[in-house]
């Protein structure tokens, strides 16, 4: 240890925490097992905290998702909660009206998604930047308005504003179960992260974000190659939202397409570090827990003085504010960077990307 | 007589209603070293983007190996074996040199799109042709204006191109770094690829084409041997202007 | 007959609320390529100071349309100098998440202070209106119409015949040259963002009198800047204003088919928005950049 840069120090000590933190995640919820109970196991879980674990795992494979898109490909998609909402509403559907089983259902959440997004994004990712950005972003919207409101003889379709209700999945442990469905489509999601990165295909989507010209005379195809991005974004962020829809027991527009989720997603592989296999994840893990500890929803509650319980709520999301706005001006290329010891956090560094980015 | 292996027969390309590229037709033989010269805003780029797909034509028809290839998308015309660098250069930023000469590999035309592991082995045998071996770890933003135009053809090369198409691969090059170049594009030739460049550097063109095309206001002004064509009235007209080219033949 | 007059009266003067509010989010954007999410908040920020002066101080609201101005403006260039300045140079997404978070803490500030109540501003002469026949026209949307192309035809005045507006042109042309022949970045920048919150800031007080406000009710008009702005095509004052009065128009029509036509009003104009993105790109009236 003596004579390691620091740099490097730090790397260790993170890869020691992120190790240990998932070791927790993972072996924890088998305490709450009957089994383990017996055996007077202290018990390290509850239903609190599978609520919050599996919204958490959630985030993860949401922000991963993105990440293939946004991230890898760098066409920064503002609308990709509409794929979860088509992944819960596909899943719900199947189980609360042609009464098919969970499991049967879930697959194909992840197929609707992805073929949604194949559809959309033919014409879509012919825009760049701010076009794409903001087109994504009006499909998001449309897509939630639509599933709410579209009528077919005289009925809602999707249960409308009254939202959709799914029979209870019956399962001992269901809060484990759900947890470790969840937990299971994160690992997915990272792993199809970490195989994309080292195939042909992430050389072509990474080509098509450093230089989308270039790429295309060596040989890359670049609309097939984005759409596959965009579809595999999709099928991902879409089985999220299936796991969601039966674990939640109940869907609708607000819950199921909610607006915040996409700056949410993209906030947090901005964080972790766009581009790399498990940025994205160390930033929903972040800001997700920051997120529902200024909710007021960890057992660990904020508390400021002078300021009354009934406007925490509100202080909570002024002070999420203050840190977005901090952190896209101070630190633009993520904390993975730093931790990965590409470069270390000092005032330099800050000044640095500061200068970098003002006029 | 050995088939053309590329044909450009009345090429057109309108931007508004400017032709800058204005019923160009010539062809380039299997193995030549042709060069495009003409003055600025001659249509040169814009022809060669005609061809690699970058743009589609308004008119006429350009074949390659006897089939027509207007109106292919860019990766298509790189699939089927024509390669090109960019005047101003288009680095993978991200990546390092190794990995821009290798993502070529990766893709490219049907003699190339290895798979990672080969593409990667590739690499570093095309860095050793344009001399970037050396510097093969380190990342683009490391490295120097003339390394820079090296990558750029380094990684053109890396897609196993039978074609070559060079966008001023001279430009701001000094003397030293213009010999070290011609060496490079010669080294290129010699293991099969035509190559077609597109210079201003005369040395360039007198020292290594076989034969030169002239294009001025997007029509071709002459065509055929460097010397002979360099000495044609109407391209040093062109180039200089009627008043020096009368001075000239005084 | 006269439902369709009246349907293309409601458009007119819905449309001339959509194109004040898309002018200045269309300035920010054409020259700063700032897309401002937090513009529904500086309306609402607007709404609320109108309302403020209305209800504490009994001033007419057209009257407090020149204060809303001024406020919002110093507003805007306090922020586009203090904060945004610092990331224009970064890749658009940051953009988007810094106005994200800024629209984040506005709107929870105004909810610290006005809680989440619905208030509105009812002048004396609020709901009266003149009839042409069978048709109706509200005074108070025919004067709001009339205030909007006012503010539309005074932005195009200052940036087409003041030091000012001439100094924001050179910078949308090209940034750097701009700085070559002497104009201050920073400064311009924070007024072109200024110009734009002041209108946004009028927008506001127009809305109060027309609808109930509440702290979140800006965000519906940050998305509908959007569509009036890709609507009528980014680039031009003139074209925004187009672009308000159309989406007016087709909004009005679309809730008036039966059935459920106005709960699909965002994604009708999302679609609407899209459709134009993929097929013409420069909206109705703007140039293909």
């Amino acid at each position: 240890m003596i004579g390691m840069s620091a740099s490097r120090l730090w790397n260790r000590i993170f890869i020691g925490l992120a190790l240990a933190v998932l070791a927790y995640a993972v072996l924890a919820p088998l305490t709450s097992l009957s089994a383990a109970q017996s055996l007077n196991v202290p018990l390290l879980t509850d239903r609190l905290w599978f609520r919050i674990a599996t919204i958490i795992a959630m985030f993860v494979v949401m922000a991963t998702a993105w990440n293939i898109i946004g991230g890898l490909t760098g066409y920064a998609a503002f609308g990709n909660v509409a794929f979860f909402g088509i992944g819960a509403y596909t899943t719900g559907m199947l189980i609360a009206k042609a009464k098919w089983p969970f499991l049967l259902a879930l697959p194909l959440s992840p197929v609707a998604a992805a073929a949604f997004a194949a559809l959309v994004g033919l014409p879509l990712l012919r825009l760049r930047g701010h076009y794409f950005a903001v087109a994504s972003l009006g499909v998001g919207v449309a897509v939630g308005e639509l599933v709410q409101n579209i009528d077919y003889q005289g009925q809602p379709m999707f249960g409308g504003a009254s939202g959709l209700f799914l029979p209870i999945f019956s399962i001992g442990d269901r809060g484990l179960f759900f947890f470790y469905l969840m937990l299971g489509a994160a690992a997915i999601s990272i792993a199809v992260t970490w195989l994309v990165l080292r195939s042909r295909f992430g050389y072509g989507l990474i080509a098509i974000r450093e230089n989308e010209e270039a790429a295309a005379v060596i040989g890359v195809n670049t609309t097939a190659y984005k759409v596959a991005a965009y579809a595999l974004s999709a099928a991902l962020t879409g089985l999220a939202g299936g796991i969601f829809s039966q674990w939640n027991v109940f869907i609708n527009q607000e819950n199921a397409f909610p607006i915040e989720y996409n700056v949410q997603m993209i906030l947090m592989a901005l964080l972790g570090g766009t581009g790399t296999v498990f940025g994205p994840a160390a930033g929903a893990v972040v800001l997700q827990l920051l997120i529902q500890f200024l909710s007021g929803t960890l057992p660990v509650t904020l508390s400021l003085p002078f300021v009354p319980s009934d406007a925490m709520p509100v202080i909570a999301q002024i002070i999420l504010g203050l840190m977005l706005v901090i952190v896209v001006i101070f630190a633009p290329r993520g904390v993975i960077d730093f931790f990965g010891g590409r470069s270390r956090l000092s005032l330099a560094y800050l000044r640095r990307s500061l200068r970098e980015t003002s006029i | 007589m050995e088939a053309a292996q590329l044909e450009l027969e009345n090429v057109t390309k309108r931007f508004g209603g400017v032709a800058a590229v204005d019923g160009v037709t010539f062809s380039v033989a299997k193995g030549e070293i042709l060069g495009i010269i003409g003055p600025n805003g001659a249509g040169k780029t814009t022809l060669l983007n005609c061809i690699s797909g970058v743009y589609r034509l308004d008119g006429g028809d350009i074949r390659w190996q006897g089939a027509s290839i207007s109106g292919l998308a860019p990766h298509k015309v790189a699939r089927l074996g024509v390669g090109r660098t960019f005047q101003v250069v288009k680095p993978f930023g991200s990546m390092t040199v190794r990995e821009n000469a290798a993502i070529g590999s990766l893709f490219g035309s049907e003699q190339a799109r290895l798979a990672p592991k080969a593409a990667f082995k590739q690499a570093d045998s095309v860095l050793e042709l344009v001399g970037l071996r050396s510097k093969a770890d380190l990342p683009v933003s490391a490295l120097t204006v003339p390394d820079r135009k090296r990558l750029e053809v380094a990684r053109a090369v890396a897609t196993r191109p039978k074609l070559l198409l060079l966008d001023e691969v001279m430009a701001g090059l000094n003397h030293v770094e213009i010999d070290e170049a011609l060496d490079m594009v010669r080294a290129v030739h010699k293991t099969g690829v035509t190559v077609v460049l597109i210079e201003h550097v005369m040395r360039v063109i007198v020292g290594l084409c076989q034969r030169a095309v002239v294009l001025n206001l997007g029509r071709v002004l002459a065509d055929g041997e460097p010397e002979v064509v360099l000495r044609d009235e109407r391209v040093v007209e062109a180039y200089l202007g009627e008043r020096y080219a009368k001075r000239l033949k005084d | 007959m006269t439902d369709f007059v009246q349907l293309v009266i409601i458009g007119l003067l819905a449309g001339g609320i959509y194109a004040v509010v898309g002018v200045g989010f269309g300035l920010v954007w054409g020259v700063l390529n700032i897309v401002n999410l937090a513009h529904g908040a500086l309306v609402i920020v607007g709404a609320y100071l109108t309302w403020q002066l209305f209800t504490s101080f009994g001033l007419d609201p057209f009257l407090t349309l020149p204060l809303d101005a001024v406020a919002l403006f110093a507003l805007g260039y306090l922020l586009q100098r203090s904060l945004i300045n610092r990331i224009v140079r970064a890749p658009l997404l940051f953009t988007f998440l810094l106005t994200f978070g800024v629209n984040l803490i506005a709107v929870n500030i105004l909810l610290l202070i006005f809680k989440s109540d619905f208030r509105s501003v009812t002048p004396s002469y609020s709901g009266q209106g003149m009839e042409l026949g069978s048709v109706v026209i509200p005074y108070v949307p025919l004067a709001s119409l009339g205030v909007s192309l006012l503010v539309a035809a005074a932005l195009a005045f200052v940036l087409n015949r003041t030091r000012a507006g001439l100094a924001i042109l050179a910078v949308a042309a090209d940034r750097d040259a701009a700085q070559l022949v002497g104009i201050d970045l920073r400064h311009t920048y924070a007024v072109t963002f200024g110009l734009g919150a002041a209108c946004a800031g009028v927008a506001g007080g127009l809305i109060a009198m027309i609808q109930a406000i509440t702290p979140t009710a800006g965000e519906p008009y940050t998305l509908q800047a959007f569509v009036v702005v890709i609507l009528g095509g980014l680039g031009r004052v003139s074209a925004t204003v187009v672009g308000g009065l159309a989406f007016g128009l087709i909004e009005a029509f679309a809730q008036s088919i039966p059935g459920s036509g106005s709960v699909f009003a965002n994604a009708i104009a999302f679609g609407l928005m899209v459709l134009v993105l993929v097929t013409r790109p420069q909206g109705l009236l703007g140039r293909l950049r």
